[in-house]
């Protein structure tokens, strides 16, 4: 060891799909050791343990799991191994997908062309939505919506088409494309798109992609015309001109809907059934964070409300920490990270293994920044 | 009769250090320039926190003449909450490099460093717009994308729905001057663009446009700034954030979209912690190894952000008409 390598050791349960880990670097080898598949019966495609180096190239990984035998082997996973990451900076996106189709449904199917890769709780955005000119889903471009994967070449978004306005994409539409967003959270609780408005003596807002928010948030409303329910707009506000109306969030139902305290049983019912001719242009229907109504009187200690740090929520009610220390909830956190992330690439012998492991398989990682690489 | 060339008699030294540093290309740095500045106290916990009070409604409905008092109003305020985060990057520097380079190796490492730290504390704000700021898809050009290359309507737009919020603005106007070719500026917000887009803005000139060459007086224009419209004056970066290709129209074609953020005063702050905001670290070697091999040179910083008036920001979301240059 010499004075200015890093190193870092812990463990995580693996989920079934790939897996983040936080870290103050970026590694250049990574180790891992899968405590669960070790310490039971050998058995074919079971991993055992991998590891990688830099020089390999990201998404690559060396492992050892069992064979049909089953005895041990070294194999190679060549994509969806082990890589690292630097999120620092939005507006990062990964490949670019053609789009076979996307039905009228709700929640919307979406299929691509070829394997998506993607994991439920990823964040996507689409473009080029058009069935001929002057039909298609161009209403939802641009928009980030969390996907829950149902098969290889296939997810569903929140998001209604089962609407007269959209007409559905099939054939392989040229120029319609889906792409993930890299880095959707870096910065929360921050700006979310509206997919449904629950009106009643208490609001129900439903998002695309999760808002982020905590119970006691604070929020405001940009609600452009053709979406109808403009009611709920912070401005204008004829009692007291000028002052914001805004909305306290009162319940977090899941990662995408929230409750907030604005009494809308007079409102106009919100339309998601948008034209597509009108799309260029169009704004779309906002949740905005504003602040919160903590008052600071929580304490930070282990085991209370605002220990372990602050999180976010990709999908359902699972929570994952940041890597900021204890924060008042509500307060506007930067999320940026760096770190290593484990796959759940197959090998090249073993087909059909995961290199992170099946869900509840316990995982031992050590990971290294070394001073000296030769070459 | 012979001649003695460099051919037989070279220098000794074949080489000669210029007397200046070439530039490094640095984009101007905008978001850190509108933002409001605020400053943490030491031992002042991990989070700023801004108050805001709302106002009262104005007593419109006269007492009359029961001698019964109104009921009262309730004060209300709004908390806004930031909280702080640390960042910091440096340099170890082996103590032969200091020994043996002609160039002052610290100096300008040194300098590299503030500047990556205070492009940073840009950059930082600047994603933080594009998360957190809501947005206008532009609408008023006519490229066919969505959002639509800028329309002048889309500035007049946005400028309405800040006016309409009640945000302040930056700059009071120019009063115009009698100079050929040169006109009055409205009091105006601040409109944080794309060198990109500069183009377009240009294509915008007789519309309603007016290039920062063409004020009356540029006594109180900034460096950045590209022009203005309307109640808009526009500062334009090459790291402005635009999402490439993220636009497709319906002939197949892609093209970016560009974060135009447009705000007014407050509407985003950023904090530091006890003037935790420029320290640069200096370790010489004796602090290394048994052999006190290696200086270090560091920066480090505190930052935090937040808006704090959300009625007085929009990202106004545009693509862009006019070819990109290379």
């Amino acid at each position: 060891m010499t004075e200015y390598s890093r190193a870092a050791k812990g463990r995580f349960t693996s989920t079934g799909g790939a897996q983040i880990v936080n870290l103050p670097f970026q590694p250049d080898f990574v180790r891992i050791m899968n405590y669960t598949t070790s310490n039971a019966a050998a058995t074919s495609q079971n991993v055992v343990a991998a590891q990688w180096d830099a020089n390999m190239g990201q998404g690559f990984a060396i492992q050892q799991g069992y064979n049909a035998t089953p005895a041990i082997i070294w194999d190679t996973v060549i994509a969806n191994g082990i890589s690292t990451f630097a999120a620092g900076q939005l507006l990062q996106y990964g490949p670019t997908l053609a789009i076979s189709g996307i039905t009228k449904a709700n929640p919307a199917v979406v299929t691509t062309t070829t394997n998506h890769g993607l994991t439920s709780g990823d964040v996507v955005v689409f473009q080029g939505l058009y069935q001929s000119t002057t039909t298609g889903m161009q209403q939802i471009q641009g928009v980030p919506f969390t996907v829950t994967v149902t098969g290889l070449t296939t997810f569903t978004i929140p998001w209604n088409t089962n609407q007269s306005n959209y007409t559905a994409l099939s054939g392989s539409p040229s120029g319609a494309t889906v792409k993930k967003v890299l880095y959707p959270y870096l910065y929360f609780p921050g700006t979310t798109v509206i997919s449904a408005i629950t009106t009643g003596s208490t609001t129900t807002i439903d998002t695309t992609d999760a808002h982020n928010f905590r119970v006691g948030q604070e929020v405001a409303f940009r609600i452009p015309s053709d979406w109808a329910t403009t009611q709920l707009n912070s401005l204008p506000n004829p009692p007291t001109p000028g002052s914001p109306i805004y909305g306290y969030v009162i319940a977090v139902t899941d990662y995408n809907t929230v409750v907030v305290n604005i009494d809308s049983t007079a409102y106009t019912a919100f339309n998601s059934n948008v034209t597509f001719a009108g799309s260029a242009g169009r704004s779309l229907p906002q949740i905005v964070a504003v602040g919160d109504v903590n008052t600071g009187g929580q304490l930070i200690s282990a085991g209370s409300a605002l220990y372990p740090p602050p999180v976010f929520e990709p999908i359902g009610t699972t929570e994952v920490n940041t890597i900021n220390g204890p924060a008042i909830r509500g307060a506007f956190v930067n999320n940026t990270s760096q770190g290593f992330i484990v796959g759940i690439g197959a090998g090249t012998n073993l087909t059909t293994s995961v290199l992170v492991g099946a869900a509840g398989n316990v995982i031992f990682w050590e990971a290294f920044l070394h001073d000296m690489s030769i070459p | 009769m012979s001649i003695t060339t460099t051919g037989n008699l070279g220098p000794m030294i074949l080489q000669s250090l210029a007397p200046a540093m070439l530039y490094v290309p640095t984009p101007s740095m905008n978001y850190i320039t509108v933002c409001d500045k605020v400053s943490l106290p030491s031992n002042g916990g991990t989070t700023c926190r801004f108050m805001r009070p709302r106002a009262l409604t104005p007593p419109t409905i006269q007492l009359g003449n029961s001698g019964i008092d109104p009921p009262a109003q309730i004060p209300q305020r709004d908390i806004i909450d930031a909280q702080m985060a640390f960042f910091g990057t440096g340099c170890i520097i082996n103590e032969q490099v200091v020994l043996q380079d002609q160039e002052g190796v610290l100096a300008w490492v040194s300098e590299r460093l503030a500047v990556a730290m205070r492009q940073a504390e840009d950059l930082i704000l600047r994603d933080y717009i594009v998360s957190a700021a809501s947005q206008i898809n532009a609408g008023g050009g006519s490229n066919g994308f969505n959002p639509t290359n800028l329309g002048i309507s889309d500035f007049s737009l946005v400028a309405a729905t800040l006016d309409t919020n009640n945000a302040y603005k930056f700059m009071s106007g120019i009063e115009g001057m009698d100079r050929f070719g040169t006109g009055p500026v409205r009091s105006a917000y601040f409109m944080l663009s794309s060198t990109e887009l500069q183009g377009d803005f240009d294509a915008l000139v007789g519309s309603g446009f007016l290039s920062q060459w063409n004020y009356p007086t540029n006594a109180s224009a900034l460096p950045s700034e590209y022009g203005s419209v309307y109640n808009i004056r526009i500062l334009t970066s090459s790291e402005a954030p635009v999402a490439r290709n993220a636009a497709t129209n319906s002939s197949g074609t892609l093209n970016d979209v560009y974060y135009n953020t447009v705000l007014g005063k407050q509407a985003i702050t950023h904090i530091d912690q006890d003037g935790y905001s420029m320290r640069l670290i200096y370790r010489d070697p004796n602090y290394s190894g048994m052999l006190a091999q290696n200086a270090t040179l560091a920066v480090k910083f505190a930052q935090a952000q937040a808006l704090t008036q959300d009625t007085a920001i929009r990202n106004l979301l545009s693509t862009r008409l006019s070819n990109l240059g290379v």
